[in-house]
């Protein structure tokens, strides 16, 4: 095998996002499906980060903060299009859905977490960098 | 309840922790590392042999986006999961040495034929396929990589958790396995309680995710990376087989996603796309889960056709016959397997002017098939035949694909499947070509290019006897079943001592052949387990920059052109002796005329 590590092309040959990519992809469907909100907001926040992180090496983007952002925003836009599903549209009575929360609606609160935390660390870096 | 979470969040917690610690280790090789810091663009345009170094141990084996290491990785996992597979179903072969059920429980058997189902088909056969597609495709069209090298990556480690999730049923102890069985038929999986049962769909999501990943990779790599040289009339067939393949996968697999996510959703949040009564209903799933199962049994035969395609003509000492045909029938068997996924139905009650037509199709997909199976023998006939392990593989694969093949013919045809469906029969359908066709051109494959993945020659006795109980074991084990299935032994029975309606003593002597048979199969595994550790840890390293001497049939490939430069790379540029004495490097970076066509 030592062989095959000597002849390659002169070109990046490593990577150390793609296995946290899958790992936090894993968590997260877990999480979300099966009910552990602990596991969901993990598994998106390990998902977030290292696409933000593969985004960088990859020349997609100049620092992680913006890709952490965006993608906060967009989680946050999904969980809340979950929780919004679940509003009476006769009384648009969103508090009483957040409060007493169904399956779903904690799905979709996980996901609003996830996105927030991400949405404020991203915001964070960027301002003090 | 409150106190589970809280362990949960704190196990979380400290993942994250770890996962941020071990990324500054990374980070901090990275910067001993001369071409890993920020620059992205990759400098593909130096030929020469840099002396990248990658990271050392296992670090680099996690980190590693090279098309070649990701396809040992790829190999590495899906044969882990054959052995796996293999031993579930060795429990249930010793279950059914005797009528009753007095091995395991009949739980235990359904959970292990569910798994033993999954596992073989998409921890096994669909990832050493992407073995073989991610570590030749490239050095068969003259690329420097595959076209997307992180995402590569990526879909390969989707597979570890997806294997974790699909055993889960095993593994954490206090919740039962799936028994849905592979099909995972409702109204059965909507109602089973078991954790497992979601667990194993995560899972198959997974892994159907990242089939789709991978295929999205082949296409465009075999679309935008060929090299100069390589146009679509001298594409090699394998690569022909591949990008049908990813085609196929492409259209199969998300609809297979999107299938198990209304079922997990069916579950565990109340909808009710397959209840019963409801829209689709119960017959919902098997349309859609056969419009995936069909093309999916055709994704994982023909990349393995495309290497027996290339292999026979390079121990026959002759091109293959009749080129453009195969890739045609490649490309007809391709658009027709999404036309027959109802042949699977066909005692469900679906409307009959649906079904003959469906029995049409499915007919005519033999076609293309047979077309293959001729052009194989064509090109052996009057040939050179060197009877080699990969030879004696691929000239196996042929006579178990004609009878699983034509078995298929007969359980395509309407009144032939009323009888024999859900029986025995079917089994040995598929398995004399899943193991017998499928599993066999994986093993020619291994031994053909067993000098490229490793740098040594396997030990060649070892590699007949491999050969020949695989040979003998999968056709005592699957004419077993297909007799069994005329005598009408249903399938998926833990236990057969309350069927009445055959002779019990034969059904019974049938199954312990199919034993006797399982058991000859395992030996020779074992054999070939052995054969490939051993080999690659003890024997000497290959010199020859032919090992198969295909240069004297104007055979000589790309592949083993890298080969042939790696070894003299290896020696600081010393020539090496070469059997016909024609240039290296005009093997190499030309490829003789005479090899484009197969
Ligand atoms: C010559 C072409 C083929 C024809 C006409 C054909 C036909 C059929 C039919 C009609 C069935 C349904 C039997 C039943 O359940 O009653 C069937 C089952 C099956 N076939 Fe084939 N087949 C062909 C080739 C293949 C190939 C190439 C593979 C695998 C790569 C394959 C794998 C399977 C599998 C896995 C099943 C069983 C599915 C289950 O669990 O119920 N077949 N085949
Ligand atoms: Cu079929």
């Amino acid at each position: 095998m030592s062989e095959q590590a000597k002849v390659t092309g002169d070109f990046r040959r490593a990577s150390p996002w793609p296995v946290f990519i899958a790992l936090g992809f894993a968590l997260a469907e877990l999480g979300i499906f099966v009910g552990y909100f602990a596991v969901a907001v993990g598994g998106l926040l390990l998902l977030g980060g290292s696409v933000a992180g593969i985004l960088v090496e990859s020349g997609y983007a100049s620092s992680v903060w913006r890709p952490l952002a965006g993608l906060g925003i967009a989680f946050g836009l999904l969980g809340v299009a979950l929780v919004a599903s679940q509003v009476d549209p006769a009384t648009l009575d969103a508090l009483s859905v957040v409060t007493d929360p169904n399956g779903i609606v904690g799905r979709g609160l996980a996901i609003v977490g996830s996105g927030a935390i991400l949405v404020a660390v991203g915001v964070t870096g960027f301002l003090l960098e | 309840m409150a106190g589970q979470q809280l362990a949960l969040t704190v196990l979380m917690g400290l993942v994250l922790v770890g996962v941020a610690a071990l990324l500054t280790r990374i980070e901090d090789w990275r910067q001993y590392t001369p071409l890993a810091g920020g620059s992205a663009v990759a400098v593909g345009e130096d030929t020469g042999y840099g002396h990248r170094e990658k990271p050392s141990g296992v670090i680099r084996w996690l980190t590693t986006v090279d098309h070649k290491d990701i396809g040992i990785l790829y190999g590495v996992f899906a044969l882990l999961a054959l052995a796996i597979g293999g031993l579930m179903v060795m429990v249930m072969r010793f279950e059914l040495i005797t009528p009753a059920s007095d091995v395991v429980s009949a739980q235990f058997y359904n959970a292990l034929l569910t798994s033993h189902g999954i596992t073989m088909l998409f921890l096994f056969g669909t990832p050493i396929i992407a073995a073989f597609g991610n570590y030749f495709v490239p050095l068969l069209i003259g690329a420097d990589d595959m076209a997307f090298p992180r995402i590569n990556a990526i879909a390969f480690w989707l597979l570890p958790p997806g294997a974790l999730l699909i055993w889960g049923g095993f593994l954490v102890p206090g919740i039962a396995p799936a028994q849905t069985s592979w099909t995972m038929y409702t109204p059965l999986s909507v109602e089973q309680a078991h954790v497992g049962a979601d667990l194993m769909l995560l899972g198959l999501h997974l892994t159907g995710v990242s089939a789709t990943m991978g295929a999205i990779n082949f296409i465009v790599t075999i679309f935008t990376e060929r090299g100069e040289d390589v146009n679509w009339a001298n594409l090699d067939i394998f690569s022909w087989t591949m990008l049908t393949q990813s085609g196929l996968i492409l259209f199969a697999f998300p609809l297979l996603g999107s299938a198990i996510v209304m079922l997990l959703l069916d579950r565990n949040l109340g909808t009710l796309f397959y209840a019963v009564g409801e829209g689709g209903g119960p017959i919902l799933w098997q349309h859609l889960f056969w419009f995936f199962g069909h093309p999916e049994v055709y994704i994982l035969v023909l990349p393995p056709m495309g290497l027996i395609s290339y292999i026979i003509p390079r121990f026959s000492g002759r091109k293959l016959f009749g080129f453009k045909f195969v890739v045609y029938s490649t490309l007809a068997i391709g658009v027709l397997s999404f036309g027959v996924w109802a042949h699977h139905m066909f005692a469900t009650g679906i409307d009959p002017r649906l079904r003959a037509s469906f029995m049409a199709v499915s007919l005519a997909i033999a076609i293309p098939s047979a077309v293959k199976t001729f052009n194989w023998i064509t090109t052996m006939w009057n040939g050179r035949i060197r009877l080699a392990a990969p030879m004696l593989f691929s000239i196996g694969f042929i006579s178990n694909f004609i009878i699983g093949g034509v078995t298929g013919v007969f359980l395509a045809a309407i009144p032939i499947d009323l009888i024999l469906t859900d029986t025995y029969y079917v089994v040995g359908h598929f398995h004399y070509i899943v193991m017998g066709a499928i599993a066999f051109a994986v093993f020619a494959g291994i031994y053909y290019w067993f000098p490229i993945f490793t740098g040594k020659m396997y030990q060649r006795t070892l590699a007949k006897w491999h050969f020949w109980l695989s040979m003998i074991g999968t056709n005592v084990t699957f004419f077993a079943m297909l007799l069994l299935g005329y005598m009408e032994m249903p399938r998926r029975y833990a236990s057969y001592d309350m069927v009445t309606v055959g002779p019990l003593e034969a059904q019974t002597l049938l199954h312990q052949a199919a034993t006797v048979g399982a058991v000859i199969l395992l030996v020779g595994q074992v054999i070939f387990v052995w054969n490939v550790v051993s080999s690659w840890l003890d024997a000497p390293k290959v010199t020859d920059t032919d090992p198969w001497d295909l240069k004297q049939s104007g055979l000589f490939t790309r592949e083993f052109g890298w080969h042939a430069d790696r070894l003299t790379a290896a020696d600081g540029g010393e020539q090496q002796t070469v059997t016909d004495g024609g240039e290296k490097h005009e093997a190499t970076d030309s490829p003789q005329p005479g090899d484009t066509e197969a």
